[in-house]
């Protein structure tokens, strides 16, 4: 049941992040590795928010670390820098709907001048969305590059023939 | 005037240009393009900013310098290019190419056909159709989302076709998919999350990944440039999805 249930999360992680690394028009041999990157990196997020119950940002962490050290070897197999790999692969993991609350919080704060409780209630939530929303999309980033830091010498020779 | 080194720059300064401008994070463009001016004799020191870039080519041997300021072009993100041209820094490296071989390569690279753009349109509007399904929308909701990212993204490609201002693409295509989004309004669904994940196709990941990557590695200024301009983007984004907010508020409530 457990596993049934990583898996419906990784399959749409997947098709989102070919969807979206499509835009950024990666090189056609990276596709498979960026849906594989995608779901991987999705369901332990999900995982780990759901069976360990971590917050969103500490998962996401996770999660893109363990995108990155997977790029660096799909990426040796691919000869495609990590970027090219890992970047797609974070996209679904964007915190999307912090976001959209933020932005509504915000819209309904600009509505609520006049009813101070009502503009208080509409800042904390703007606040604590935002918060979110920018904490997860920073850790996402960091989590993935931390392997370069790590093995610099095999990061930088990758696309190396 | 040492006519090779100034060719040697100039070609290392339209190789850089390239990558800046289609979303390389600025340690790796730095790299590449030392790699590829050791290959060739010369030393090059270079620094990177978000409109132009400034690169000195120097020549040990016989002691001469020759700088090179060039604008960045405004081209759309494209990984194929960060990889090619990794891949033929490396080549110039390990193979010693000479310069005109350089070029030969190089020119193919930028020639390669783009994917099709009917086919990214569909991509896209798969993977915001997913995007919803993660967030726990049903049926209803995905159809539409997919529906909205198509009218959404088709907008976008318009009018970037037609060279309009970037912040008015963004602001009018978040407008036009979260009114298609909308229309899970009529149904019982969760039009929440489908106005919510109708406008994400838009966010700018790569500007915003890659500001993040800049940073850490200690290129701030580039980085806090591409986060700031990310960060406008996402603004554009929010006042059409707000625009719509604003018409069909009252029952999103």
């Amino acid at each position: 049941m457990i596993f049934t249930d990583i898996l419906m999360d990784g399959l749409p992680a997947a098709i989102a992040g070919v969807g979206f690394g499509a835009i950024s028009h990666p090189p056609k041999r990276a596709f498979s590795y960026i849906a594989v990157l995608a779901a991987v990196g999705h369901a332990i997020r999900f995982a780990l928010m759901n069976y360990l119950s971590l917050d969103i940002a500490f998962a996401s962490f996770c999660a893109a670390l363990s995108i990155g050290v997977l790029s660096l070897w799909f990426g040796r197999l691919s000869y495609c820098p990590m970027t090219v790999l890992y970047i797609p692969a974070l996209l679904p993991m964007i915190p999307g709907m912090y976001a959209y609350r933020a932005v509504f919080a915000l819209m309904m704060f600009m509505h609520s001048l006049h009813t101070p409780e009502v503009a208080d209630t509409c800042m904390r939530m703007f606040f604590s969305n935002a918060i979110v929303a920018a904490g997860t999309i920073f850790l996402l980033a960091v989590g993935a590059t931390i392997p370069t830091f790590l093995f610099p010498k095999r990061a930088y020779s990758i696309t190396r023939k | 005037m040492n006519d090779e080194l100034k060719e040697t720059a100039k070609f290392i300064a339209d190789y850089a240009a390239c990558l800046t401008g289609s979303g390389v994070h600025t340690s790796r463009i730095l790299r590449n393009s030392k790699r590829i001016g050791e290959s060739l004799g010369v030393t090059i020191h270079m620094t990177v900013l978000h409109k132009s870039l400034i690169l000195t080519a120097y020549n040990g041997q016989n002691d001469s310098f020759y700088t090179e300021v060039v604008d960045i072009p405004e081209l759309p993100v494209n990984f194929e290019y960060n990889s090619e041209l990794s891949s033929l820094s490396w080549k110039a490296y390990d193979k010693r190419l000479p310069l005109d071989v350089l070029w030969k390569e190089y020119r193919q690279i930028k020639a390669k056909p783009a994917m099709s753009p009917y086919l990214v349109l569909l991509l896209s509007g798969l993977a915001n159709a997913s995007f919803c399904k993660l967030f726990g929308g049903d049926r209803i909701a995905i159809g539409i989302v997919f529906l909205a990212t198509l009218a959404g993204f088709f907008t976008r490609q318009q009018m970037q076709r037609r060279h309009i201002n970037h912040f008015i693409v963004f602001t009018v295509s978040a407008f036009v998919a979260s009114v298609c989004a909308s229309t899970t309004l009529l149904f019982n669904t969760a039009s929440e999350i489908a106005v919510a994940t109708s406008v994400l196709f838009l966010i700018p990941g790569v500007p915003l990944i890659n500001g993040v990557i800049d940073i850490v590695e200690g290129h701030t200024l580039t980085g806090s440039s591409r986060l700031m301009h990310a960060f406008l983007l996402i603004v554009c984004i929010a006042a059409g999805l707000s625009l719509s907010l604003l018409l069909f508020k009252s029952r999103l409530l």
